[in-house]
């Protein structure tokens, strides 16, 4: 069996998820963190939750707008996504996801619009056009009970877990590809969308609000605890992968081994891991440097889409059947660079028109440093 | 050579084929029965959506005789001309692979035929979101690609990578087994055009057809790829190396063809 062999001849199979794959799973998985992030502020009164829960829940509702979009672009055939609802099919977790997700988008924008109608309902007592927009948007001047926005917030968490849930299983049910087949992994897209969420916060409170401590203090502590989570999540597939409980975690090392690239990658993984933990402790503990917690910020958002670009497409770069790897070069169409330009740019679009139309900032005391 | 390793591999491969040959054979001596093979016992626990369409009584399978093929491509192409597949998309292609014995120096070739295996359990079935594919009860698996959305999720699901997207329509696109010819009675494509006469079509509920002897004949030495993906292959293999029944491991030769400043040379379907 000593023998050396070349692949002569075989075919380069191309993409069949783009980098849209990738926003989608960004964005949707920021969108749900930062609801949970809402929890203690505007669901159990909380007050010193308060400012965490207007920054979260303006990140919430961007993300919920904007993911769905890039979902829709990543469908070849977008106009066609009627189809979903005309076939209905339970025993796919993607068509599952087609009935979850219009539901959550409409409860979490539900949530928002009656956190923000009084604040709306007040703008509409002035005068010009803003004011009589409010007015419309605010649908009138009739008291919301405070139970309804309970409802709304809870309703939308409720069908969050489902999106978690169905964009995990979507990909850790495919046995093809032994990287995603493992059960840690709709583990670990809930951690780093709870990580890249708190991280958006930090950022946003550092640039919109005029960098609340308390926020910062907070965030910085999901980021922690969630970067300890994302240790042991990930110290648990190794384990089940060296000791061969998880034979298809021993396959997906198998797939990558020898590969310079993929040590690479795991090599700045881990040193970016501890890089974002050991910086969010340190600025915890020194209060002086509290202030710079948005550039900490900045690192988790870059942990949650790096994880994500790993897992969506490098993971399309092993060969499932052939020797080695493809290439992917990014293109710089819409099928590449366009896309994931044009989706953040859209997510700052919906973000600045919320921010220009809502006065979502009202009442909160900011406790700068 | 990771001597350890090839020969855990050889022993992992001997015992998972093993496991594949128990569906293989109880299909076999299904059809010898007239017995229509049902999933109640297949190794997968994957759900499978009920099948439509096409001829219940036959099960059509397709068996490779590797020591007839000669890697002339002749398949690759008419199944581009038959199917009008986009250039740089293969529904069929064979793979070519120079073997060294690192201690002579000989060297040989193997060729390996891939297409879609009509499984019997289809990973790429079940996950289609809008049921655009599906099993035909004469196991062809099948793409409505007036329904599919085009998410690509059937590409990922396939472990044989038989599945693309069809950069013309922007729907998935698989082999058929050309069915189309199938039910008007004209073999494949490549079946047609294969010179050696490697590739054999047939029903494998009908003890009399060709390839339901020749599973007979050969049964223990037929292999089929990924075995221990469950997912009940319907293409065999005759003359089959076990060192690529699953990813070979193998250095790939074209893919390196770069010029130094990192431009593809040797490999141009892009852009045409």
């Amino acid at each position: 069996m000593n023998s050396m062999v070349i692949e002569v001849l075989t075919p380069r199979y191309a993409m069949a998820w783009y980098p849209w794959a990738v926003q989608y799973f960004f964005m949707i998985a920021i969108s749900y963190s930062a609801l949970m992030l809402t929890v203690p502020g505007l669901l159990l009164g909380k007050q010193r939750f308060l400012p965490l829960a207007k920054i979260a829940l303006l990140v919430s509702v961007s993300c919920t707008l904007v993911g769905p979009v890039a979902l829709l672009a990543d469908l070849h055939q977008p106009l066609r996504f009627w189809h979903f609802y005309t076939n209905i099919t339970p025993w796919s977790w993607m068509s599952i996801g087609s009935l979850l997700l219009p539901l959550y988008l409409m409860l979490v924008v539900a949530y928002a619009w009656l956190a923000w109608r009084p604040a709306m309902q007040e703008q509409a007592q002035g005068e010009g056009w803003m004011a009589r927009l409010s007015g419309w948007i605010a649908l009138g001047q009739w008291h919301a009970p405070r139970w309804l926005l309970v409802l709304a917030g809870l309703g939308a968490l409720v069908f969050s877990f489902g999106i978690m849930l169905y964009t995990g299983a979507e990909v850790a049910v495919l046995q093809s590809r032994p990287l995603w087949h493992t059960e840690w992994l709709p583990v670990m897209f809930v951690i780093t969308g709870l990580i890249a969420a708190a991280g958006l916060v930090l950022l946003l409170n550092r640039l919109m609000t005029g960098n609340d401590e308390d926020v910062n203090r907070q965030g910085l502590t999901v980021i922690f605890v969630g970067m300890i989570l994302a240790a042991v999540v990930a110290a648990l597939w190794l384990a089940e992968g060296i000791t061969g409980y998880s034979p298809s975690v021993q396959q997906a090392f198998a797939s990558i081994k020898n590969s310079p690239q993929w040590t690479a990658a795991a090599v700045w993984g881990l040193l970016a891991g501890i890089a974002l933990a050991l910086s969010a402790a340190v600025v915890l503990k020194k209060q002086v440097w509290l202030g710079g917690a948005w550039l900490v910020g900045l690192l988790a958002l870059h942990v949650g889409w790096t994880f994500r670009w790993m897992v969506l497409m490098e993971v399309q770069t092993v060969a499932k059947n052939t020797a080695g790897y493809y290439q992917y070069a990014l293109e710089a169409g819409s099928y590449g660079f366009m896309g994931i330009i044009g989706t953040f740019g859209l997510w700052l679009a919906v973000l600045l028109i919320i921010d220009i139309l809502v006065p979502w900032k009202k009442g909160m005391q900011v406790r700068a440093h | 050579m990771d001597t350890m390793r090839r020969a855990l591999l050889g022993q992992m491969t001997k015992l998972t084929v093993g496991a594949a040959l128990v569906p293989l054979s109880s299909i076999a001596s299904a059809g010898i029965n007239d017995q229509p093979p049902r999933r109640e016992g297949d190794p997968a626990k994957r759900y499978q959506p009920p099948r439509r369409e096409g001829d219940p009584a036959k099960r059509y399978a397709m068996l490779i005789d590797l020591r007839a093929c000669i890697g002339c491509q002749a398949c690759t192409v008419s199944c581009h001309i038959e199917n009008e597949v986009p250039l740089g998309s293969f529904r069929t292609i064979v793979s070519q692979y120079e073997v060294e014995h690192e201690d002579s120096g000989d060297i040989a070739t193997f060729m390996l035929p891939r297409l879609c295996n009509h499984c019997d359990s289809p990973p790429c079935v079940p996950v289609c979101p809008v049921q655009a594919t599906f099993q035909r009860e004469d196991g062809i698996v099948v793409v409505d690609n007036d329904v599919c959305v085009g998410c690509g999720y059937c590409v990922q699901a396939c472990p044989y990578d038989a599945r693309f997207i069809n950069e013309h329509t922007q729907t998935a696109d698989k082999c058929t087994f050309c069915a189309h010819r199938l039910d008007v009675g004209l073999l494949p494509a490549c079946v047609e055009s294969c010179v050696g006469g490697a590739r054999i079509i047939g029903d494998i509920r009908d003890p009399n057809s060709q390839i339901s002897q020749m599973i007979d004949e050969h049964s223990k030495e037929l292999m089929v790829l990924k075995p221990e993906q469950g997912t009940s292959p319907h293409v065999f293999y005759l003359g089959m190396d076990d060192r690529f029944i699953s990813r070979p491991d193998a250095k790939p030769a074209l893919w390196d063809v770069r010029d130094p400043q990192g431009e593809e040379m040797g490999y141009e379907f892009h852009g045409h």
